[in-house]
């Protein structure tokens, strides 16, 4: 009877209820939404980190790490990656040159580290090589001599990196559907060359109106950047006397990780090209990189390594990493913050909107007290109707949510008007978020509990009512 | 035995700089199956008297005893379960609950005294029908007219056979002829359920159906007449 009261009490006023079907249906999309969110972040983050940048544990010279000096190679590397490759939780290893160069062409020079490297075996360690741009060139290629593999940013900063609007450029945007109007407009931009990305939009914010530009401004610049490859670059680093000593390389390829960071401090050639230029004697081991099956036992290899070979500096991705790590750390602390805003937020509706029910009902709940119903039923009443907003809510939440998430989860969230900024941080620019199902639960559950407990003290309240005042006052 | 036995009852409302002596020593006792008017001027006691008889309110001085238990030895939790078990209800507005149909409504105390159900829809039917409402069992409150609404509340007062029925002013938001209508319902369960009656009203034609008359001045009884 209780039961029936108060789910037929909730359909009284509709537009209440619903706000308070819709707080929590959005309370959990939300919760579900801004976890997803971060875990795909975080672990996109750490992925890319150990995949594209540092893997799992490496060995260094101890002196290395301070001073990257050509003559502080691995101690007795070929030993080491004898027992590295005995170990049974290493995945794959690889052994690197790895020297700071200068890098130049004739209209730009940076600074970034060459990694000498094994482009085969590179393949089983990194992911560099899924990572060269569709269409601009290709990865390493041990049997095509005196390549190198550069990044979009240090192309971008060599001035490798070019806008052109070709009659090809033209006719594909045409074959997208880009109107007449605007193909028109930009007949004017021609084939006349764009060495920065900001120059061509200078140009086209000329000739194109604002809403165009939003409409059509990221597929124009898509199509009309074109990159150098088989461009010559010329490196400079320095031999074991410090003398410097250069050599040209022609860029075979452009890759472009979600970290801008290491991006621009990374190219990666031939290891064995790379020693004919820096001594000519053969081929250095400055880093061993180590991929492991699984992460969890990158400090039990550290220590193993360690033991083994106390001359070298044995680290993990934690160590090397240290962004990544952390973010995976206090991930945990992060959702407890966000959680915590949303049910606050949460109780709040929920209070509201009980407190204004209640104050509607005051005479019939007095009139219910008068003739013979317990406070105990009158506060069960009470509660039942807010389990019940709830469980609509939440069902309507899991659903929404779930299905949010398993779209997002395929599609990716484009950030792409930030995008740049999130990359600077290592953040990709597209996340796909992922939410396990003992989170979506967790959420779940913790919506309900809020929901219940903010429905006290309005519960409460209605038990603290005087019946003959209220029969009174009629 | 007495349903009712009040003996020199004070309610005191002494939160104003002079004290009002609501209901000012009232001694009266009723028996089984009466059918009493309580009348009297605006501000005279008889809802107050009603709310004390009712237990919905504590006396200031004096007692009152119903079927034997005096109401003052009852914490408020027992008097709830008091009122639930000995005491029909029945308010010059807002007595149903709106989302529950006439029957529902009817049912309600019975359903909270945990009746079996077949007991129950029997009792629910044939009160309903006395009241003259067997078509009208589905209908929620919003659907009925104030008359038909104050039918419902005395069925509901009297479904789980309580020892009385309150009722103070149960006419007072009805036109003459739902009055009378209403009155003579009351009057006809009354004889045929030997339930007693005690209603308060400012109506003379209603005051002309009853029974007994209990006329209340400034909260003291002044006269006590029974007619046939
Ligand atoms: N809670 C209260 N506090 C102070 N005075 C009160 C309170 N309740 C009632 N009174 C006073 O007690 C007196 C009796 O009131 P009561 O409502 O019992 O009269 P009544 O006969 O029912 O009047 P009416 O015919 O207008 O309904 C009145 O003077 C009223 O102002
Ligand atoms: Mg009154």
């Amino acid at each position: 009877m209780i039961r029936s009261i108060s789910w037929k009490n909730i359909w009284r006023n509709k537009s209440r209820s619903l706000v308070v079907i819709v707080a929590v249906t959005l309370g959990i999309i939300c919760g579900v939404l801004l976890i997803g969110i971060m875990k795909g972040w975080v672990e996109q983050r750490l992925h890319d980190a150990i995949y594209n940048e540092v893997s799992h544990v490496q060995v260094h010279n101890k002196e290395y790490l301070k001073n990257n000096e050509l003559n502080l190679t691995v101690k007795n590397a070929d030993e080491l990656t004898g027992i590295i490759g005995s170990f049974p939780e290493v995945k794959g290893w690889v052994k690197r040159t790895k020297m700071i160069a200068m890098v130049n062409t004739s209209w730009g020079n940076t600074g970034v580290n060459i990694y000498g490297v094994d482009p085969e075996k590179e393949k089983q360690v990194t992911e560099i090589w899924k990572r060269v741009i569709p269409g601009a060139g290709e990865y390493l290629d041990e049997s095509k001599p005196g390549n190198i593999l550069i990044s979009d940013k240090t192309a971008e900063t060599l001035k490798l990196k070019q806008y052109i609007i070709t009659e090809k450029v033209l006719s594909s945007l045409r074959s997208e559907k880009v109107p007449d109007l605007i193909l028109s407009k930009l007949d004017t931009l021609k084939d006349v060359r764009f060495r920065s990305l900001k120059d061509f939009r200078e140009a086209l914010k000329g000739e194109l109106k604002m809403k165009e530009l939003d409409n059509y401004g990221k597929m124009i610049i898509d199509k009309a950047l074109d990159y150098r490859i088989r461009n010559k670059v010329q490196i400079t680093v320095s031999d074991e006397t410090g003398n410097p000593v250069q050599g040209t390389f022609r860029v075979c390829g452009i890759y472009k990780t979600t970290n801008t960071s290491f991006d621009q401090a990374s190219a990666f050639v031939n290891a064995e090209e790379f020693a004919e230029l820096y001594d000519g004697k053969g081929v250095l081991t400055h880093e061993i990189a180590i991929l492991l099956n699984d992460i969890e036992s990158a400090d039990l290899v550290k220590d193993k390594l360690a033991d083994m070979s106390p001359e070298n500096e044995v680290s993990t991705w934690k160590e090397l990493a240290p962004d990544a790590a952390l973010m995976n750390d206090y991930m945990v602390m992060y959702y407890v913050v966000f959680i915590g805003i949303i049910m606050l937020a949460l109780a709040f509706g929920i209070i509201n909107t009980m407190l204004m029910t209640i104050l509607e009902r005051t005479r019939e709940l007095g009139m219910l007290m008068a003739i013979g119903m317990n406070r105990r039923k009158v506060f069960s009443m009470i509660m039942l109707e807010t389990v019940f907003l709830t469980l609509v809510g939440a069902v309507a939440g899991m659903l929404l949510g779930w299905s949010i998430i398993e779209l997002l989860g395929k599609t990716g969230i484009h950030f792409s008007t930030w995008g740049e900024g999130f990359e600077e941080w290592g953040f990709a620019a597209v996340v796909y978020p992922v939410i396990t199902a003992d989170f979506f639960l967790l959420i779940t559950v913790m919506v309900i509990v809020t929901a219940i407990i903010a429905s006290i003290w309005p519960a409460r309240k209605a038990l603290k009512l005087n019946p003959i005042e209220i029969l009174r006052t009629e | 035995m007495k349903v009712i036995e009040i003996r020199d009852v004070h309610k005191i409302y002494d939160e104003t700089e002079v004290a009002v002596r609501a209901v000012d020593g009232v001694t009266l006792n009723f028996d089984e199956a009466e059918f009493a008017a309580i009348v009297g001027p605006s501000g005279s006691g008889k809802t107050t008297l009603l709310n004390l008889i009712g237990g919905l309110d504590i006396p200031t001085l004096g007692e009152i005893t119903i079927a034997g238990t005096n109401l003052r030895t009852l914490k408020s939790s027992e008097l709830i379960d008091f009122r639930l078990h000995n005491i029909g209800f029945v308010f010059q507005s807002y007595n149903l609950i709106p989302v529950l149909s006439a029957k529902e409504n009817v049912e309600f105390i019975m359903t909270l005294q945990k009746w079996p159900r077949k007991e129950r829809d029997d009792r629910t039917f044939e009160l309903l029908k006395a009241v003259g409402l067997e078509d009208r069992i589905n209908s929620r409150p919003a659907k009925m007219s104030g008359g038909q609404q104050q039918r419902v509340a005395v069925a509901r007062a009297l479904a789980s056979r309580p020892k009385f029925v309150l009722a103070d002013e149960p006419t007072a938001n009805l036109d003459s002829k739902s009055a009378s209508k209403l009155l003579e319902i009351m009057e006809k369960l009354n004889h045929e359920e030997k339930i007693t009656f005690i209603f308060s009203t400012h109506d003379a034609r209603v005051v002309k159906m009853a029974h007994r008359v209990i006329t209340l001045e400034d909260g003291k009884v002044v006269s006590d007449e029974v007619r046939e």
